[in-house]
C-alpha cells in the first residue's frame, strides 16, 4: 500500500451558486482585478488553494472531469471570429493556471487528470507517487446546465485541495492506494468530494487492481 | 537517499507514430528529404477562412464528420501495439491529449447533430476508444496542452518503478480542427506565413498538424530508455514566457544532470514562434554548446498534446536510420550557432534530449539514451 497523511483539507461547496455572486464572495482572496476573467472553476479552485499556498516544489495534481465548460460553451459560441481569450481559458487544466498565474507561483510539477469513472484513482496514484515532500491533490466542476442535459457538464459547482505528505504528525487523516485483485472500480468526482467534505471513510475499488482509501484521525 | 524516479531508466520496448507524412518510418524519411507537409488550407475547414499552414493525415477531408475522419488512424496505429492486456490492473494505459475530439464538439454545435457528443467531451472520447481498442478500464487520462505526451510518459513511468505494473501503454493523440486552428488564428501566431524554427526573422508563425503516437514501457534493459525527465511550469503568462528564459533553464537543470558527459543531439519544441523559439535556442546552446538542435515543426507543424510522442518516436526511427532529420524549413540567421538546418550523421551521439513546451509557461523535457 501506498499512502500519505493530509495536513489540510479546503473544501468549496457552492452548489447552485451563479458565477458573479462566486466572484463577488471570493474577490477578496486575489490579487486585484485578476478575477474579472476567471471562470467559476477557477474561482473555486483559487478559494480552496489559497490556504494551502502551493509553493514551487510541492507537486500538484489537479482531476476534473469536465473542467472549463462555461470557457468552451463561450468560445464555441464565438466563432467565426474566434476569442483567443476563451480559447486559452479552455483548455484543460487553465482553472488552476488561472490561480497560480494571477500569483506568479511557479510550480515544477504539475500533473492535470480527467476522464470520469477511475478519475479519481489515477489522480490518487499521481498524488501518491509524486517525488515532492508535498503534494495537492485538488479538483473540482462548474456548474453548467445547458450543457448537463447532453452529458458535457457538471450538475454542481465544487471544488477541493488536499495537502498531503510523508509526516505523520498532526494529521488530519491517510489517503492510500492500497494493490487489489479487484478486475473494475470506480469512484466518480464528486463522490469523492463528498467524502472529503463530509469527513467520511472510503475504502472502495477505484479502478482495476486499485483500492483508494480514506481515513480520518 | 534514494534516487527520484524521474531519474531512473525506463525501457522502451516499442514506439509508433503517424502524422501528415505517414508512419513513423516514413514520416523520418519524409523529413530526412526536407519534405514539407504543412500545406494552405482554410483555417476553419470546410467553413472555410483565411488560408493558414495545416498538415492534415492524407484521408481526412475538411469537415468535421460522425465517427471522426481520424478514427481509421488511431485504428491502424493501435495495430502496431505489441499485444498485451492493456488496461488490466498490471497494464495501465495513459491516454494523452490537448483537445481529445473537440472538433466534434464544433461540429456538434454547429449541426446540433448528437452523433457528434460520442467524441466530445475529453471522457467520452476516451471511453469511445477503450471500447474500440479493447482496453480495460484501467486507463488514466492526462491533459496539459502541449507538453501532454510527457507529463504521460513521466506518469507513467512512476507507475512502473513503484511496482504497480509490469508494463505501461502510452498513448497520444490530437488532431486539427476550426476549434483549435481557430484558436491559433485568434492568437495571430497561425497566420499567412509557413513556420521557419529557430529562425531569427520579422514575423513569427506556427504551423498545425494531425499527430498521434505509443509508446510501450517497462523495466526491462537495452535499446532506447528514458533516462531522465522533468517538467516545470513558471505560471508567469498564459502564452508567454519569462523574458529571461528561466522557466526553460529550470526544466532542463535535471536533465543537464543526468546528461553529464553524454555526446548529444536536441530535437527541441521549436514551432516557429519568435520569442519562445529565441530563448528555447539560447538556452539550449548554453546549456549544451556542442549539442545541434532541431525541429521538425516546420514541415509536420505543431501536433500539439500529442508532440512530446510522435516526436520521440521519429527520434527512435531517426536513430535506426543513422541520420537526424535537419530543421525542415529553418535558414539563417539562426537564433544560436547550434541550429542544425541540415541532416547529420547521428552515431556519433550517444543521448538525445527531447523538450516541448505549453501554454502557461510548462516545460517538459527527457533524456533519451541507447545502446
Amino acid at each position: 500500500m501506498i499512502e500519505r497523511h493530509i495536513h489540510a483539507v479546503a473544501i468549496e461547496d457552492p452548489g447552485h451558486e451563479e458565477p458573479a455572486r462566486t466572484r463577488e464572495r471570493l474577490r477578496d482572496i486575489f490579487p486585484a482585478g485578476s478575477t474579472r476573467r476567471m471562470t467559476q472553476l477557477g474561482l473555486v479552485l483559487g478559494s480552496v488553494l489559497h490556504p494551502i499556498a502551493p509553493r514551487e516544489e510541492d507537486a500538484v495534481v489537479y482531476a476534473s472531469a469536465y473542467a472549463e465548460t462555461g470557457a468552451l460553451e463561450a468560445y464555441l459560441a464565438s466563432f467565426p471570429t474566434a476569442s483567443p481569450m476563451l480559447f486559452q481559458t479552455s483548455i484543460h487544466p487553465s482553472a488552476v493556471q488561472q490561480v497560480l498565474i494571477a500569483r506568479e507561483r511557479s510550480v515544477r510539477q504539475f500533473y492535470p487528470l480527467t476522464g470520469r469513472l477511475q478519475l479519481v484513482a489515477h489522480a490518487v496514484q499521481t498524488a501518491l507517487l509524486a517525488p515532492a515532500a508535498r503534494s495537492i491533490l485538488c479538483g473540482g466542476e462548474e456548474r453548467r446546465l445547458r450543457l448537463l442535459e447532453h452529458d458535457t457538464g457538471s450538475p454542481e459547482t465544487f471544488a477541493f485541495a488536499l495537502a498531503l505528505s510523508a509526516d505523520p504528525s498532526g494529521a488530519l487523516g491517510t489517503l492510500g492506494l492500497d494493490a487489489s485483485d479487484a478486475p473494475e472500480g470506480s469512484i466518480c468526482l464528486p463522490d469523492f468530494f463528498s467524502a472529503l467534505r463530509d469527513r467520511r471513510p472510503l475504502r472502495e475499488a477505484a479502478a482495476p487492481g486499485l483500492t483508494v482509501i480514506l481515513s480520518w484521525t | 537517499m534514494t534516487s527520484s524516479p524521474d531519474s531512473q531508466p525506463l525501457h522502451l520496448r516499442a514506439t509508433g507514430c503517424r502524422t501528415a507524412l505517414g508512419n513513423a518510418r516514413a514520416t523520418c524519411d519524409g523529413l530526412l528529404l526536407g519534405r514539407r507537409a504543412l500545406q494552405f488550407l482554410p483555417v476553419l475547414g470546410a467553413d472555410g477562412g483565411d488560408p493558414v499552414p495545416l498538415a492534415p493525415l492524407p484521408e481526412r477531408g475538411p469537415a468535421e464528420t460522425a465517427p471522426p475522419g481520424w478514427l481509421p488512424c488511431l485504428d491502424a496505429l493501435a495495430a502496431e501495439i505489441p499485444d498485451a492486456p492493456w488496461g488490466a490492473a498490471r497494464h495501465p494505459v495513459f491516454v494523452t491529449s490537448s483537445n481529445f475530439g473537440v472538433g466534434s464538439l464544433y461540429a456538434f454545435q454547429r449541426t446540433r447533430d448528437s452523433r457528434h457528443l460520442a467524441t466530445g467531451m475529453p471522457f467520452a472520447t476516451v471511453e469511445f476508444l477503450r471500447q474500440r481498442l479493447g482496453w480495460g478500464s484501467n486507463v488514466a487520462v492526462l491533459s496539459h496542452a502541449c507538453v501532454s505526451a510527457h507529463v504521460g510518459l513521466l506518469v507513467a513511468g512512476r507507475v512502473l518503478h513503484a511496482g504497480l505494473a509490469e508494463s505501461a501503454l502510452v498513448f497520444s493523440f490530437d488532431f486539427i480542427s476550426p476549434f483549435v486552428a481557430g484558436g491559433f488564428h485568434a492568437l495571430k501566431i497561425l497566420n499567412g506565413g509557413m513556420p521557419a524554427p529557430f529562425s531569427d526573422r520579422a514575423t513569427g508563425s506556427i504551423g498545425l498538424g494531425d499527430g498521434a503516437a505509443f509508446a510501450v514501457l517497462d523495466r526491462g534493459r537495452g535499446g532506447c530508455r528514458l533516462a531522465a525527465q522533468a517538467t516545470y511550469n513558471e505560471m508567469h503568462h498564459f502564452t508567454a514566457n519569462r523574458p529571461d528564459g528561466a522557466g526553460f533553464a529550470a526544466c532542463l537543470e535535471p536533465i543537464q544532470a543526468a546528461a553529464g558527459g553524454r555526446r548529444l543531439w536536441i530535437k527541441g519544441h521549436g514551432t516557429g514562434t519568435l520569442e519562445a523559439g529565441r530563448l528555447e535556442a539560447v538556452t539550449l546552446a548554453r546549456l549544451f554548446p556542442e549539442a545541434p538542435l532541431v525541429s521538425w515543426k516546420g514541415s509536420l507543424g505543431h501536433t500539439l498534446g500529442s508532440c512530446g510522442l510522435v516526436e520521440l518516436a521519429i527520434t527512435i526511427e531517426a536513430l535506426a536510420s543513422g541520420r537526424t532529420p535537419g530543421t525542415v524549413a529553418a535558414a539563417p540567421p539562426c537564433f544560436a550557432d547550434t541550429v542544425a538546418t541540415e541532416s547529420f550523421a547521428n552515431g556519433g551521439y550517444d543521448g538525445v534530449i527531447l523538450a516541448s513546451n505549453a501554454f502557461g509557461g510548462a516545460h517538459a523535457a527527457c533524456l533519451l539514451s541507447h545502446d
